[in-house]
This record gives C-alpha cells, sequence and structure tokens, in this order.
C-alpha cells in the first residue's frame, strides 16, 4: 500500500523492454511508467504481448532487452532466489484460473502466501482470515478449491494476492473464467482496493472490467504499446 | 494401425525425460534381475552345475588288472542302469619326492593314463597348457583361480621317468591328482584299472552302491578294489560355495523384487500422468482400442529398449563379477563356465517387458474406459483433494512451510507413493542385510588375525632341492624369539591318528608356546591347560556327535592316549582337533614342530622379519599372513550388490519425483510466483521424497536384521561352524544409528535432480502451459 506522501511516485518504470522467444518477438522496445496508487488496465488482442508485459513487471520472466525497475529494483538483474523475494514483498498476482493448491484448504492456500517467509502458522492463518473477512468468504475458509464457486475461487486468490501486503496488484484476466455476476463482484473487490490507495496493473480483453476500475489504459499490439488513454469511471 | 503408430511415436517424442526414466529404470532393473536371476541359479546348486558341466563320474572305480580285462570292463558300458563310462584307464600310484609339495600335490599321486580331456564322463577342464600327447609330458589336477606358473617345470619321479608339466585341468570329481599319455603310464607301472560310471538313478548313496554292485556282477571275485561316490565328494568340495548361497539368494530375491516393483510403478505412473492426452486422442476420434494400443507402444518402445540394453549390461556386469564371487578356494567351479543361463537372458528379455505391459495394461484400461472429457479433465481441472486432514495438521505446524508442503506430497498420489516407499524399503532392506552381512564376516574373517603376522614352515626348496633347517627344534624356537620385531612364538606339529571304533584317519595338532590358542576362536568351553586335554572344531564335534565333556580314545601304531574334550572352537575342517604338544609327544614321540607362528610387536614390519629369519636360516620357508579371500570376497560382492540395488530404488524414488513435479507444474509455477524460492522449491521436493525414505528406514532396518537372522546362521550351518554370539549380535546402537539415514539418502539421491529440475521451472511458461 502507498501513503499519501508517495502516491504519484512512478513505482514501474519499463524502459525499451524486448523479449524474444527464439524468433518471435513478444515485447519489442516498450516504455512505460506506473504510479503509485494507479489503476491501469492492458488491452489489446490475443497474442500481442500483454501477459508478457505483466510476467516482466511480475518478474516471472526476464526481459531480453532492455529495463524493468520497480520499486527501484532493476528486475532483470536479480538472481532466482533475489526474484523469488522480490516478488514476496512485492507482488500480488491473481490469475485468470485462479491457481490455487488443490490439497490445501482455502485459508491454508492464503495463508502460504505469508508462511513462506517465515511467518508463524498462527499468525499467518490470523491475518489469511481478517482478509476472509475483509472479502465476504469467512464462511468459506475451510473449504477446499474443488468445492468453492469460481467468483469464490477468485476471491480466495485475491486474499492470497493481498497476503503479505504488496505494492504492486497484478491480475491477469482476473474475470476470464467467471460468470458474469462473479466476475461483478470480483471487479468491486479491486476497485475497493485501490479506492484505498493500492496499485493495481490489470490485464483484461473486458473493456467494461477496464473502464470499471482503472484510471488508465494502456494498448498493446504487436508487442508495443500502441495507445494509452486515462479513463472516466464509469457508474 | 498407422495412426496407432504415429501418436505414439509423437508421445515417445514429446515425453523425452519419460522415455529416458522407463528406458533407463527398464536397463537397470533388467541389469539387476539377470544378475539376480544369475546369482540365483549359480547359488541353487553350484556343486551340481559344475558336476553337470564335467559329466563327472557318480562313481569312480578302481579294478585289479590281474582279474579283469580292459575288454570285460569295456563291456560294463552296455549293463542296466548305466548311463555312460569312461575308461578303462590304466591308474599309477606313484610316490613323489617332499618337493613336490610346491606343486600343491601330495607325495603319493595318482596319475592316470588317458588320451584325451574329453569323453563321455569326466570332462576335464584343461585351462592352462595342453594335455599331455607324448613320453615325459604330464597334466596336473589343480583348480583354475590357482597359478599356471609351474608350466613347463619338471616332476622328478623316483620310480619312473622325469615329467614336465605341459597343462593344468580340473577335475571337480578328483578322479586322479594327475594324468599322462596312455603310451607314459606303462613305465609308471600301473597297478590298477580306472572307470568312471555315470549311472541313470544317482540320487542316493545305496542307489550307487547297488548300481555298482549290478555293473561288477559278472566281474571275477574281488577284481573291484575301491570305489569312490560323488556323493561323497559333493560334501567336501564346494564348502566356500555352500556359505555363499543363502547369502546370494537372499540378495538374488531382493534384486528381483525391487526391480518389478520399480518398472510397475514407473510404467503406471507414466501412464496416469497422461491421462490428458488420452483424452485429446478421444477427442479426436481414437477409439478406445486404439488408444490403449497407443500407450502400450509407448511404453513398450523405451520398456524393450531398455531391457535389451538391460540384459547386455547383466552379462557384462555379471561375468568378472560371479568370477569374483565363486573362482574361490573349493568354490568348484572351472574356468569359462562362470556366466549367466540362457534361461535367465530369456526370461529377462520376455518378463520385463511382460511385467511393464502389466504395469501399462491397468490404468491404460481406466483410461480405455473415461470418457473423452473426463480423461481429459484428469489432467488439468482441480482434483478434490486427498489426505486432507495430514495437509492441515501439517500447515499448522512449526516446520518450514516448504517441508510441511512437501511432507504432505506422498499423501496426495497414495498408490504411487506406496510402490516407491516399498522400493525404499527394499533398498533400505538391503543395506542393513549387507551391513550386517558385512560386519558379521569382517568379524569372522578378523577373528586371531591379530594371534600372528609371520608363519615360518620347517623346510625350503630350492631348484628342486629340499632344504632343512640348520637349527633344531628348540634353536629354531630360540632364534625365531631373538629376532627384531618378534613377541610370541608358538610351535605347531601335526599328526595323523585315529579315533577308537572309527575307521577314518584324523589330525591332532598339537601346540606349545606362548599362544596355544593362535588365531582358534573358542565358542564353548576352554583352551586345555594340561596334558591329555583337547579342543575340537565345531564340524569335528557335529560329525562325530560328540559334545565338550566328553572323552575320545585317540590310536597311533601301538600307543593310545584318552583324552578329554574341555573345548569346541570355531573350525570347518570335521577332521581336526588341538591339544598341546605334550599329549602329541605321548602318542608320536618323534614328532617335531612343523611349523611356527610368530606374533610381531606392534608397528612391526612381517615382511622385514620374514627376510631376516630366511637371512638366519635358510632351511625355513618364512610366508606373512595373506588377506582373508573368503571374506573379502563376501564383503565384496555385498557391496556391489547393495550399491546396485540401492541405485535402482533411488531410480525409483527418481521417478516418482520427476512424476510428482510433472503433475504439480501449476503448483510449482504458482508457488514461485507467491515468492517461493528456488532453495525452498528443491526442498519441498526432496522433503517429499525423504518422508517416504524415513518411513522406508523404519519397515526396511527390522526387516533387514531378521534377514541377517535367518541368513548368517545358515551360512554358518552350510560350512558346519558355530559361530560365536559376538559375530551374529552386529546390532548394538552404533551401527543402528548409522543405518537410520540409509532410507533417507536413498529417497534424497533420488529426488534432488528433479528438485533443481522444478526449481528452475520458469514460472511464467508454466502457468502460460497450463
Amino acid at each position: 500500500m502507498i501513503t499519501e506522501e508517495s502516491r504519484g511516485e512512478a513505482v514501474v518504470r519499463l524502459d525499451g523492454v524486448r523479449k524474444e522467444y527464439g524468433e518471435t518477438t513478444a515485447l519489442d522496445g516498450v516504455s512505460l511508467e506506473i504510479r503509485a496508487g494507479e489503476a491501469v488496465a492492458v488491452m489489446g488482442p490475443s497474442g500481442c504481448g500483454k501477459s508478457t508485459f505483466l510476467n516482466m513487471i511480475a518478474g516471472l520472466d526476464r526481459p531480453t532487452g532492455g529495463t524493468v525497475v520497480v520499486h527501484g529494483e532493476n528486475v532483470g538483474e536479480l538472481s532466482e532466489k533475489g526474484l523469488a523475494l522480490y516478488r514476496r514483498r512485492r507482488i500480488g498476482m491473481i490469475f485468470q484460473f485462479f491457481n490455487l493448491v488443490d490439497d490445501l484448504s482455502a485459508l491454508d492456500n492464503v495463508a502460504l502466501a505469508a508462511q513462506l517467509t517465515g511467518t508463524p502458522a498462527r499468525q499467518a492463518r490470523r491475518r489469511a482470515l481478517e482478509l476472509f473477512e475483509e472479502l465476504g468468504i469467512a464462511d468459506r475458509r475451510n473449504a477446499y478449491p474443488a468445492v468453492l464457486s469460481g467468483g469464490e475461487r477468485q476471491r480466495v486468490a485475491v486474499a492470497r494476492a493481498l497476503m503479505n501486503r504488496p505494492a504492486l496488484l497484478l491480475a491477469d484476466e482476473p474475470t476470464g473464467a467467471l460468470d458474469s455476476r462473479a466476475g461483478e463482484q470480483v471487479m468491486d473487490l479491486l476497485l475497493d482496493l485501490n479506492q484505498i490507495g493500492q496499485t493495481l496493473i490489470l490485464v483484461t480483453h473486458d473493456a467494461h472490467l477496464a473502464r470499471r476500475c482503472a484510471g488508465r489504459m494502456v494498448e498493446f499490439a504487436d508487442g508495443r504499446v500502441t495507445g494509452e488513454h486515462t479513463l472516466e469511471p464509469s457508474a | 494401425m498407422r495412426a496407432v503408430w504415429r501418436a505414439a511415436r509423437a508421445a515417445v517424442r514429446r515425453r523425452r525425460l519419460q522415455t529416458l526414466v522407463i528406458a533407463l529404470v527398464t536397463l537397470t532393473s533388467t541389469a539387476a534381475l539377470v544378475v539376480a536371476l544369475g546369482l540365483l541359479d549359480a547359488a541353487s546348486a553350484p556343486f551340481d552345475k559344475a558336476f553337470g558341466k564335467q559329466r563327472g563320474a557318480h562313481v569312480a572305480a578302481a579294478f585289479d588288472p590281474a582279474r579283469v580285462s580292459d575288454v570285460e570292463l569295456a563291456r560294463t558300458a552296455r549293463q542296466p542302469g548305466v548311463e555312460a563310462v569312461a575308461g578303462p584307464f590304466a591308474q599309477a600310484a606313484v610316490e613323489l619326492p617332499r618337493e613336490t609339495m610346491n606343486f600343491g600335490l601330495g607325495t603319493d599321486l595318482t596319475v592316470v593314463g588317458r588320451g584325451d580331456p574329453a569323453g563321455p564322463v569326466g570332462r576335464l577342464d584343461l585351462w592352462a597348457g595342453r594335455w599331455a600327447t607324448g613320453p615325459g609330458e604330464v597334466v596336473l589336477n589343480r583348480q583354475s583361480d590357482w597359478t599356471a606358473d609351474d608350466l613347463g617345470k619338471k616332476l622328478r619321479v623316483p620310480s619312473g621317468p622325469d615329467l614336465t608339466v605341459v597343462g593344468f585341468a580340473f577335475d571337480l570329481a578328483g578322479t586322479a591328482d594327475a594324468w599322462v599319455a596312455p603310451e607314459q603310464i606303462a613305465a609308471l607301472h600301473p597297478t590298477a584299472t580306472q572307470m568312471l560310471f555315470r549311472f541313470t538313478d544317482a540320487s542316493s548313496q545305496d542307489r550307487l552302491r547297488a548300481s555298482l554292485a549290478a555293473v561288477t556282477d559278472g566281474l571275477a571275485p574281488g577284481a573291484l578294489t575301491a570305489s569312490q561316490s560323488y556323493l561323497t565328494l559333493k560334501q567336501q568340495i564346494g564348502s566356500s560355495a555352500r556359505a555363499y548361497t543363502p547369502y546370494l539368494m537372499a540378495f538374488g530375491i531382493l534384486g528381483i523384487v525391487v526391480a518389478v516393483l520399480i518398472v510397475a510403478n514407473v510404467v503406471s505412473g507414466a501412464v496416469i500422468s497422461g491421462f490428458r492426452h488420452i483424452g485429446i486422442l478421444k477427442a479426436l476420434g481414437f477409439t478406445p482400442g486404439q488408444v490403449l494400443a497407443v500407450y502400450l507402444t509407448m511404453i513398450s518402445v523405451p520398456a524393450v529398449a531398455g531391457c535389451v540394453l538391460g540384459a547386455v549390461a547383466g552379462n557384462l556386469l555379471a561375468r568378472p563379477f560371479f568370477e569374483f564371487v565363486f573362482m574361490g578356494p573349493d568354490a568348484g567351479v572351472f574356468h569359462d563356465s562362470v556366466g549367466i543361463a540362457p534361461w535367465v537372458n530369456v526370461l529377462a528379455l520376455l518378463g520385463m517387458p511382460g511385467v511393464c505391459l502389466l504395469a501399462a495394461l491397468a490404468p491404460a484400461a481406466r483410461a480405455h474406459r473415461l470418457p473423452a472429457a473426463r480423461a481429459i479433465s484428469a489432467g488439468s481441472a482441480p482434483r478434490a483433494g486427498r489426505a486432507l486432514g495430514i495437509q492441515r495438521r501439517l500447515a499448522g505446524s512449526r516446520l518450514p512451510r516448504s517441508v510441511s508442503l512437501g511432507a504432505g506430497l506422498p499423501f496426495a498420489r497414495p498408490g504411487r507413493s506406496a510402490l516407491t516407499l516399498a522400493a525404499v524399503v527394499l533398498g533400505v532392506t538391503t543395506v542393513t542385510f549387507a551391513t550386517g552381512l558385512a560386519t558379521s564376516m569382517t568379524r569372522f574373517g578378523e577373528a586371531g588375525r591379530d594371534a600372528y603376522q609371520v608363519t615360518v614352515y620347517v623346510g625350503a626348496y630350492k631348484n628342486g632341492k629340499e632344504i632343512r633347517p640348520t637349527h633344531t627344534d628348540p634353536e629354531l624356537e630360540s632364534l625365531l624369539r631373538s629376532l627384531p620385531g618378534a613377541e610370541e612364538v608358538t610351535a605347531r606339529a601335526d599328526i595323523e591318528v585315529r579315533m577308537a571304533g572309527s575307521a577314518q584317519e584324523m589330525m591332532l595338532e598339537g601346540r606349545r608356546g606362548d599362544r596355544p590358542s593362535l588365531d582358534s576362536v573358542l565358542t564353548e568351553g576352554r583352551w586345555m591347560h594340561r596334558s591329555g586335554e583337547i579342543v575340537a572344531g565345531s564340524a569335528f564335534l557335529r560329525h562325530n556327535d560328540l559334545r565338550v565333556g566328553d572323552r575320545v580314545r585317540l590310536e597311533k601304531g601301538d600307543r593310545q592316549e584318552t583324552l578329554a574334550i574341555v573345548g569346541e572352537y570355531m573350525h570347518n575342517d570335521r577332521r581336526l582337533v588341538v591339544t598341546d604338544q605334550s599329549t602329541l609327544t605321548a602318542l608320536a614321540p618323534q614328532e617335531k614342530p612343523i611349523a611356527y607362528h610368530v606374533k610381531l610387536r606392534e608397528g612391526a614390519d612381517a615382511a622385514a622379519y620374514a627376510r631376516a629369519a630366511r637371512a638366519a636360516d635358510p632351511g625355513i620357508s618364512p610366508d606373512p599372513v595373506g588377506a582373508n579371500t573368503v571374506t573379502q570376497t563376501i564383503v565384496g560382492s555385498a557391496s556391489v550388490l547393495t550399491v546396485m540395488l540401492a541405485v535402482v530404488a533411488s531410480l525409483g524414488v527418481f521417478n516418482t519425483a520427476v512424476l510428482n513435479t510433472r503433475d504439480r507444474r501449476r503448483d510449482l509455477g504458482m508457488l514461485k510466483s507467491i515468492g517461493m524460492t528456488p532453495r525452498q522449491v528443491t526442498a519441498m521436493t526432496v522433503t517429499s521424497m525423504a518422508v517416504l525414505g524415513a518411513l522406508g528406514t523404519v519397515v526396511g532396518i527390522p526387516l533387514g536384521m531378521l534377514g541377517h537372522e535367518l541368513v548368517v546362521p545358515r551360512m554358518a550351518d552350510a560350512v558346519d561352524i558355530t559361530l560365536p554370539a559376538y559375530m551374529t549380535d552386529v546390532w548394538q546402537a552404533s551401527a543402528l544409528l548409522a543405518l537410520a539415514p540409509a532410507g533417507v539418502v536413498i529417497a534424497v539421491l533420488g529426488a534432488y535432480i528433479p528438485g533443481r529440475r522444478a526449481a528452475r521451472l520458469t514460472v511464467a511458461q508454466v502457468l502460460h502451459n497450463e
């Protein structure tokens, strides 16, 4: 989360970022800044490089060229362990297909993120329960992913992403696998989070989601940024 | 059919690691299976196999040539009950000078005139040089683990021509000490005619006696002067091989079970992990039968390749290994005869792919029945969690989260984990059993090893001539005591005596000096304190039905002594008892020591002492004590087998870890995305297998101990010895503590590489693919 003082500072800075997979260029010289507290929607057709862009910021992949600097850290220069610690401290990720561990209860899925940092189980579960209450799924805390609805699974995934109080919340098609009602609920949740200061980068095909949750839209095509628009929040 | 082949080929190409794992596991398992079955085959009846290979004589009979002609003897081949005969061969009893002891021969030799080493009965193993074809040539009976250095040397025969050693042959049945060409035997004054018989029924001594009686029925009375049955030999020969049998059997069985388990695990795991692919094939229009065929083909390609290569590797490995194991003293095995029996290769080459197909068939048949949509979703949709209670408890534990997550993983795939656990259990059982065996054998081999370091034999040979010591017995003892490094000297003499009431000769060994116990290990009673007491070997007591406390009457010529058995010591010679020098002298007053055993001071050089002794008296032969080859062989072969089975068990773990990390790629990607470090990923993967390793230890160690308890006493029984308790009680706390990590080590070795691989997964790629 950000403070009033830090609001408006660039927390993410991409400068001439390239990513190539063999002969295929996924990102072709992308330069972009994202400020603290912003909600940015990244849109574009399939294969335009949106997810690759998100992966670069999340430290899930390394750029072939250019620099990705997040909170002053050059992500491309971090070691594997450094990247893991960076993801742990700075990043919260939400995936289209939730990516919950089937063998763990909803609560343990969320607590897991904190436990990896060495937080004791009891303390991690307490923090997870607070998040479950905030997100309105406290009654489902002991359920396993297989018995949760899509919307509930995504809320659990959001709770997990927020567990370590990340500076950046990255969401890759967060409503893509949900029905419209569940999608609305998740949109509301992301909007609320941004309104209390959470920096949010959202990759989506859904213009309605982008308009509701984001203040700025970045358009991608063929691995390049082709346009940027400021969005007015929709009712 | 083409579609099936193309789909299977594509699947093999796409799953390179899995294909490699199946090939590697079947290769290693088949190699282990070949060695294990080969061991079982070789160990099941070493004497019978060797004897069968030589078509050994069931009865070697000697006839008086004055009472029966060669023509009459040749006619015996046609008697009912006779399977085959060899002979008649002229046989001479030749007395040689003492120098022939250097050739490993006694002074009374049975020499037979024989045209060639082959024949329908008693095919000799001519392992060095050539057969004696002309005058002045001789072939000596010597086992092939000996040296052939004596080739070309001359045997001086006082009553006949000198003979040059032109070859060495081994005859398990011991029908002669040496062979010459038929034209040469007349010069050695033959006194008997030898016939070698094989009978259709040779199952018991009575049958053999009856068969021989039937054969000789029509001959002149007194024509048969002596006969030797192979059943007597069978008991005498191959005591080392008999000692190996129980432990080789145990290793053989362990090897087979481990190999089959691992292959079943690998193959069934490969099919289960391919459910999604099966669903896609069905969606494309493949019939259930075609899907089954694709999967069986996909598994068969690497499995058959692995089996063929494994069989080749097993045969290559078995040869030096079997030579190492079976060529020991008295093993009764011939050169070029150790190897894998053909049936072993046939069974391995047909059986192992069969096991693979069976293992693949069960899960493939399950996939065959699954609707396409369910098969597809089996690979990607969220599964209802398994072993949830365990996961929940682990999540709340104080363990680092990567460790607690790993500890819960084996419970998510209980079937796969159970097979892996079984392999680890057997791996630990093998390690435990081998450790116990090695400890027992080392203690056996080391027993009394510090009793003396040099044996000084009375008499020496130079240029074929015997040299007698220049010193008398007391002078020699003083001399040996006075040489630098000597601490204790014990003299040893032996004589042949007869026990009253028994027709058999026995050896009485008299000891005098600092350490009358020498290297013998007492298992009951005590050592002699005074004249008139003896200590007997376990084999002697068993075969004469005697016990400590009994008295025996020994006779030598016209002298007799009644002696009390005061102790039992560990020895497998049925003819040997030990007493003090004064008791021996009472029976044979002129008998002098034949050897002196010298214990050296700590740090003294045995070779230097031997050189000094030789320099002090050229009429003695000092001999530093060598290594114990039987112990070395058993410990060495047990180590090889243990490493092999532990590697196979580790491969089983490796496979499970590979399959688990593949199945959990999505989870791994997600865990890395929320900040799990590469080290934590490795720790989680290794922990998941280490749990099985720890469970394997808990079960495997008691099983290994049980195996040791069962096998070691049988090994001792096989060679007629009683082991003292300290040789069998090997499971001290320190030994068990040392074994405790065995299962975890096997598991960690198998899981480390897949763990590292999982740690290096590119998260973006994994999550994108999923």
